[in-house]
């Protein structure tokens, strides 16, 4: 607990993705963090509680970005969280190994006039690579203070809060570099009429961006004053006519210019002799043949990893939780027995024991770099489905689990890429549906029958893939990907990072798996199972030509799609399937499983990857387009 | 003398081609927007004069001449593109005018236009036909960025990493089926698909 009277400090980390940003923050804050998401965005916002020297500091974990255009989300929320919020000040995270590329960032950062100081990160990575750097050099260039660290060791981390604290009490702001002569006589002139409106964000950072032609700030200023907007494109014409090239990337241009020049004069290089550990891992891992291979043996071990781990750990907790359960028994019993704990137990021994050991693979894919590299030698494939490269991981994974997998689709970068994935994702086949397709239709109508069913959902992943590519509104991104060196994940920060992402699973799927569980025990325990089965007849006796008990069948499969092999089981009072339906009804009941709705826990998962809104439309697209492909399906067969 | 339409189609072809899409009579009549029956009709046409080779239902594929005819459009659309964007034309006119400009532009006023674009003072010589798009750059080459073609979205967020123009940067290997490219560009390793690196326009060595 803050002490009382003594006011917290706010600090924000910011700076490009994979330069050890995510380790700083789980290394200051330890556990004290809590993962959430920014109000009304689907962007991960993290922040931590970290005590250090008398002082309490939160910290905020910006989105890893290149840049602070309006091109994303993310992009904007970094920007107005530093212009407006004004975190007490802001700790730059710069990969000394890729200097320039990371000082772009850092000087953009610059312009925003705030308290600030570089983390000069992973110098043990630029030494391997033949780079050292002189601080005092870059210090003295950037005009802001610079502190070595590496931080999966911790080096370097006190100092930097030291530092930090320091320039807080001073007040001290950076100071924006300046560019070449005429785009800087165009800024001040630009900075003089905005300084005159009242906007929160520093004028001369309005001014460059209204010069690049920034939406966003377009918009915000021309609300205000739009002489002001069509004076600043009298002047960025004038450079366009200079340069001969949109102004957005004269001065983008320029600002790498700049960043060329600090490198340079800040760093020495001495090529290594030899291949570094990603030239070598890279000949085998994105080698033209090789590369697959390595891509299949990946994947494979993932999914072995997650089933065997997943099902011991699931046998284990069944086998402590059961007896639990049966403790309880009569109408209100059965509510809580069944129902509450059953969800719990449901969510405990099924779901938890697969997530579990799929987020801890999935983190050390991401942290070691192996994932950009599975994205470049599949995304030609991918493509066909309206997705690209990135998306390959989450769609095999959704053989296994549609949970993981769904959760797996943060990794795509646009809300786009992310809606189009996570509907693909949901098209696939599960293990728990696999269970229903082999256990009817494979075991009493044919394999082969079971096998055209899996080419047909291929099938039809490809084309509504590419239909959601189509209809979806925004432009489609193309891959463009950075691909970091290899790297030795670091236990503690996979760890960590893990277990928090296991703990926001857990708040967002439990209560609904419980929630669920005990309305369909409710339903059943007041008997409304059979009217329910009848109420529904129309559809699934007279579209799909099943049996009446199907209706309720389908209905437990939204809690587990194995359910509704094992409910039949029980409610026929037979393991023998052929006794009770057809084979036509066998492959029609078997289509509408594989298609209908996500389980409850990948609604969950989809609720947390894209909102409430596209959740529910994922959800009732499927019902819809099971009900209609079903029906087909029923009168096919019974044609032939 | 070549025709305007000759000259669409093999744009077309060689378009689909660097996108990493096959060229095949339905992809063409898309790309043409015109009926696949006159489709098949033109490329007989232009097979019978060597500018492809044509097998009914498998594709099309350009000859050395076919392919050099439409590369030069190609580029010569994307740089009127960009010109015109220049020239504050709103982006749902580029591709429309550029189309009409493309077969009327010579070839020395293109490269006036080009040096334009291309924003290089003292006009450099050269004939720019060693500007091409990236994805016909070879695995293991280097190459010094000119342009960058298509929407903002994607060319801010190329320029954001660091491919600004007069940047060197090598293609260090591509993916095969026409997969992405992996490009080093300031000591960081990109990977860019082929739909987005065909409008990346470089100078090759």
């Amino acid at each position: 607990m803050p002490t009382a009277g003594r006011k917290s400090l706010t600090v924000a980390l910011a700076g490009n993705a994979n330069v050890g940003k995510s380790v700083v923050f789980n290394y200051l804050t330890g556990l004290h963090q809590h993962i959430g998401n920014w109000p009304g965005k689907t962007v991960e916002k993290a922040e931590g509680t970290l005590y250090f020297k008398g002082h309490t500091i939160d910290i905020l974990d910006l989105p890893g970005i290149y840049s602070l255009s309006a091109f994303s989300i993310e992009e904007r929320i970094s920007r107005e969280y530093i212009a407006i919020q004004k975190p007490d000040i802001v700790i730059n995270i710069v990969d000394a190994s890729a200097l320039e590329r990371n000082l772009f960032f850092t000087l953009q950062l610059l312009e925003l006039e705030t308290p600030m100081i570089v983390a000069l990160n992973q110098v043990d990575v630029a030494e391997g690579k033949g780079i050292s750097i002189n601080v005092p050099e870059l210090q003295k260039s950037l005009g802001v203070p610079v502190t070595p660290t590496i931080a999966t060791r911790g080096t370097g981390l006190d100092k930097l809060l030291d530092k930090a604290v320091r320039i807080v009490k001073s007040k001290e702001k950076a100071k924006p570099a300046r560019y070449g002569r005429e785009i800087e006589e165009k800024i001040r002139r630009v900075t003089k009429l905005v300084e005159k409106i009242p906007i929160k964000y520093p004028p001369r950072w309005v001014a460059i961006k209204l010069l690049e032609g920034d939406e966003e700030i377009r918009g915000i200023v021309g609300g205000i004053d739009p002489k002001i907007v069509s004076a600043t494109e009298k002047h960025a014409r004038d450079l366009e006519r200079i340069h001969g090239e949109r102004c957005s990337t004269i001065i983008t241009s320029e600002r790498y210019n700049i960043a060329n020049k600090i490198s340079r004069g800040s760093q020495r290089i001495t090529p290594p002799k030899g291949p570094t550990l990603t030239e070598k891992l890279d000949a085998v891992t994105t080698h033209p043949v090789l590369g697959y291979p390595v891509l299949v043996g990946v994947i494979f071990l993932t999914l072995l990893a997650v089933f065997t781990v997943g099902g011991h750990l699931s046998g284990f907790f069944e086998d402590v939780m059961e007896p639990v359960r049966g403790a309880f028994g009569g109408g209100a019993g059965e509510l809580i027995g069944e129902g509450l704990l059953g969800g719990l137990i449901a969510g405990i021994a099924i779901v938890l024991p697969f997530i579990l050991p799929f987020y801890l693979i999935l983190t050390v894919l991401e942290d070691s770099g192996y994932l950009p590299r599975a994205a470049f030698i599949a995304d030609s494939l991918m493509h066909k489905m309206g997705i690209h490269g990135k998306a390959f991981i989450p769609f095999i994974l959704g053989y296994g689990c549609n949970v993981p997998a769904c959760l797996g689709c943060r990794i795509m970068e646009t809300e786009r890429e992310r809606t189009i994935a996570a509907f693909v994702v949901t098209l696939v086949p599960c293990a728990a549906v696999t269970v229903v397709v082999f256990g009817l239709v494979g075991a009493y109508v044919g394999i082969h029958w079971a096998l055209s069913l899996y080419l047909l959902n291929l099938a039809m992943i490809f084309i509504l893939g590419r239909v959601a590519f189509k209809v979806l509104p925004g432009e489609p991104m193309g891959l463009i990907m950075e691909m970091p060196p290899y790297r030795k994940p670091h236990a503690r920060s996979v760890l960590k990072e893990t277990w928090m992402r296991l703990k926001d699973f857990i708040y967002i799927a439990f209560p609904l798996i419980i929630i669920g569980s005990v309305v369909l025990t409710g339903l059943k325990v007041g008997g409304l199972l059979g009217p329910i089965g009848s109420a529904m007849s129309p559809v699934t006796v007279g579209w799909l030509g099943l049996p009446a008990i199907a209706g309720v069948l389908l209905i437990f499969g939204v809690l587990r799609k194995e359910l509704t092999l094992v409910m039949l089981a029980t409610l026929m009072g037979t393991a023998n399937f052929a006794t009770v339906l057809t084979p036509t009804q066998m492959i029609v009941f078997a289509i509408v499983v594989m298609y209908y709705i996500p389980c409850i826990a990948t609604i969950a998962a989809l609720v947390k990857e894209l909102g409430w809104k596209k959740a529910a439309y994922i959800t009732v697209f499927e019902i819809a387009f099971a009900l209609l492909l079903g029906g087909i399906a029923f009168r096919l067969l019974t044609l032939v | 003398m070549i025709t305007e339409s000759t000259e669409e189609y093999l744009e077309a072809i060689y378009n689909l081609r660097e996108r990493g899409d096959a060229a095949t009579t339905t992809s063409v009549a898309r790309e043409l927007k015109v009926a696949p029956a006159s489709v098949t009709q033109m490329l007989k046409k232009l097979a019978k004069r060597g500018y492809l080779k044509y097998t009914p239902y498998r594709g099309v594929t350009l000859t050395p001449k076919g392919e050099k005819t439409g590369k030069k459009i190609l580029r010569k659309h994307r740089v009127m593109e960009k010109f015109l964007s220049n020239l504050g034309l709103p982006k749902s006119r580029l591709h429309r005018n550029a189309c009409e400009l493309e077969h009327h532009i010579p070839d020395d006023l293109e490269r006036a236009i080009y040096q334009r674009v291309e924003g290089e003072r003292p006009l450099p010589p050269g004939v720019p036909s060693n500007v091409v798009p990236l994805t016909s750059v070879l695995d293991g080459q280097k190459c010094v960025v000119s342009f960058i073609g298509g929407g903002w979205g994607a060319s801010q967020r190329l320029a954001d990493l660091g491919l600004t123009p007069r940047t060197e940067i090598k293609v260090v290997k591509s993916a095969l089926f026409r997969g992405p490219l992996m490009v080093s560009v300031r000591g960081t390793t990109l990977a860019i698909g082929r739909g987005v690196a065909a409008k990346v326009f470089v100078k090759a060595e």
